[in-house]
C-alpha cells in the first residue's frame, strides 16, 4: 500500500465512522429550533466539523422519517428554515444515546484490549 | 450573487420536480448565511467561487439530495422487470418462429431470411419499449413489489444446476441416431424415395440423392462432435463453439434440402399440401409423388426449425455460461 492509497482508504473510512454519529449529534442538538447555518456553527464549536453538504440533506431525510419537524420563518431577515426535533425523534434520540453509551464501554474495551495485547507480544 | 443564482439553478435541475423549489430555496438561505457569517458585509467572488467549492458541484450536492437515486426502475423493481422481459422476448421470438414453421407447412412460404430478420428487429425492441414503459410507469408511482413475509429457511435454497454437465443420454441418442441414419444413407443411396399407391411403383427422391455427400458429411461431424463431448464430460466454451458450427452446418443442409424440395415442387406446378390432396383423384400416379415429396419438404422444414431453435438454446448457454464463470473468477481473485 502506497502513500496516496493509504490517505484514501483512510479518509474513506473516518468519513463512514464519522456517518455513523451524524444522527445522534444531529438530533442531540435540535431540542430548541436551529436553522441549517446555525446548527452547522453550534456543532463546530463544540468540536464537530461536518461537511455543509452531508449536513442538509440528512436534516431533510430525518424530517421525512418523522424524527424532525420544520418550518419556515419568513419573519426575518430573510427566509430561513429551521429544524427542531420531533416527540418521536426524542424518543429515537434517548434510544441512540443508550446505544452510543454502551458501544463506548464496548469500544474502550476491545481497543483498550488490543493494546494490551500489543504490548506483550513485543 | 450572480454565480449563486446559476449554482442554484444547476442544483435545481438535477432534482426531482416534487421538492425542487423548496430545497432551491433553503439552498439559497444557507449559502447567504454562511456568506454573511463569513464575510460580514459585502462578500468578494472569490469568497463566493470558495464557499461553491466547499459546498461542492451541483451534480453531487443534487444526488446528495436524493440519496436512493433517480431511477427510471428502481433496484426494487429490477428483478422483476428483467424476468418479465424475458418472458416477453421469448413469447415474442417463439410466436415469430411459429409463425415461420406454419408459414411454410401450410402456404409453403418460403424461408426469407432477410425478412425474418427485419421482423426481429422490430419486435424485439418494440416489446423491450413497452416492459419499459410499463415498469416507468409502476417506479413513477413508487410501486413496490410485494415482499414475502415468510420466515426465510436457508434448507430451501435451490441446489446448483451445473450447466456444464454433459447430458450423457442425449450423446449417446445422437451417436447412435446419427450412426443409423448415415449408415441406412450410404447402403441404400437409392431406396430413400417413396412408394406411390396404388400400384407400388418406387420413386427416388432425387433432391436427397443430389447431397447425399453433404447430409453424409454433416452427419459424421455431428457424431463425432457427440463422441468427443461424451469422452470429455463437460462442455468448455471450445465445444459449445463447435457445436454451434456443427448446427450451422446442419442447418445450411437441411435449408438446401428445404428449398431443393420446394423448386422441385415448384416446377412441377406443386406449391400447396392442399392442392395436389384435391388434385388426387384425377392423376394418382404423380400426385402421390407430389404428396410424397412435399412430406419431405416439411419434415426437412421442421428439422430445420428444431436445429435455429436448438442453436439459439446453445448459444444462450453458452452466453450464461460464461458471464458465470466469469463472476466466479471474479469472486475469486
Amino acid at each position: 500500500m502506497n502513500e496516496q492509497e493509504f490517505t484514501e482508504i483512510n479518509t474513506n473510512l473516518t468519513q463512514e465512522l464519522r456517518r455513523g454519529i451524524l444522527v445522534l449529534a444531529t438530533l442531540s442538538q435540535l431540542k430548541e429550533a436551529k436553522y441549517g447555518y446555525a446548527l452547522i456553527s453550534s456543532l463546530s464549536e463544540r468540536g464537530l466539523d461536518i461537511e455543509q453538504g452531508t449536513l442538509y440533506p440528512l436534516l431533510r431525510r430525518l424530517e421525512t422519517q418523522g424524527l424532525l419537524q420544520s418550518a419556515w420563518d419568513v419573519e426575518g431577515s430573510r427566509p430561513r428554515r429551521y429544524y427542531q426535533i420531533s416527540p418521536a425523534g426524542e424518543r429515537v434520540l434517548e434510544a441512540l444515546v443508550a446505544d452510543w453509551r454502551n458501544l463506548i464501554t464496548v469500544m474502550e474495551k476491545l481497543i483498550g484490549n488490543q493494546e494490551g495485547e500489543s504490548h506483550e507480544s513485543h | 450573487m450572480n454565480l449563486i443564482d446559476r449554482y442554484i439553478h444547476e442544483v435545481g435541475r438535477r432534482l426531482p420536480r416534487k421538492n425542487r423549489s423548496d430545497i432551491q430555496a433553503e439552498l439559497r438561505s444557507l449559502l447567504t448565511d454562511t456568506l454573511e457569517d463569513r464575510t460580514r458585509g459585502e462578500p468578494t467572488e472569490e469568497d463566493i467561487v470558495a464557499l461553491l467549492k466547499e459546498f461542492g458541484p451541483p451534480q453531487k450536492v443534487a444526488a446528495s439530495y436524493a440519496p436512493e437515486g433517480q431511477y427510471l426502475i428502481g433496484p426494487t423493481l429490477y428483478p422483476l422487470f428483467r424476468m418479465v422481459v424475458g418472458i416477453a422476448l421469448a413469447a415474442v421470438l417463439g410466436a415469430q418462429l411459429l409463425a415461420i414453421g406454419i408459414g411454410y407447412i401450410f402456404d409453403s412460404t418460403l424461408i426469407q431470411p432477410l425478412e425474418v430478420l427485419g421482423g426481429l428487429f422490430s419486435s424485439v425492441p418494440a416489446t423491450f419499449g413497452s416492459v419499459v414503459i410499463a415498469f416507468a410507469i409502476l417506479q413513477w408511482f413508487d410501486v413496490r413489489p410485494e415482499s414475502k413475509d415468510e420466515p426465510w429457511n436457508p434448507r430451501s435454497l435451490p441446489q446448483i444446476e451445473d450447466s456444464r454437465e454433459i447430458n450423457r443420454g442425449e450423446r449417446i441418442f445422437g451417436i447412435i441416431a446419427g450412426s443409423v441414419l448415415l449408415a441406412l444413407l450410404l447402403a441404400f443411396p437409392d431406396r430413400i424415395g417413396i412408394y406411390t399407391y396404388p400400384g407400388g411403383v418406387f420413386f427416388a427422391n432425387p433432391i436427397i440423392a443430389q447431397y447425399l455427400g453433404l447430409i453424409s458429411f454433416s452427419l459424421l461431424v455431428s457424431i463425432a462432435l457427440d463422441i468427443y463431448l461424451l469422452w470429455q464430460g463437460r462442455w468448455s466454451t471450445l465445444s459449445r463453439l463447435a457445436r454451434i458450427a456443427a448446427n450451422l452446418l446442419s442447418m445450411v443442409v437441411l435449408y438446401l434440402l428445404f428449398q431443393g424440395h420446394n423448386a422441385w415442387l415448384v416446377e412441377r406446378g406443386a406449391s400447396g399440401f392442399i392442392t395436389s390432396i384435391e388434385r388426387l383423384a384425377d392423376d394418382p400416379a404423380t400426385n402421390w409423388q407430389l404428396i410424397g415429396m412435399q412430406a419431405f419438404r416439411m419434415a426437412f422444414g421442421i428439422a430445420l426449425l428444431v436445429t435455429v431453435i436448438e442453436t439459439m438454446v446453445e448459444l444462450y448457454r453458452m452466453v450464461k455460461a460464461s458471464l458465470s464463470s466469469e463472476t466466479s473468477s471474479r469472486l475469486a481473485a
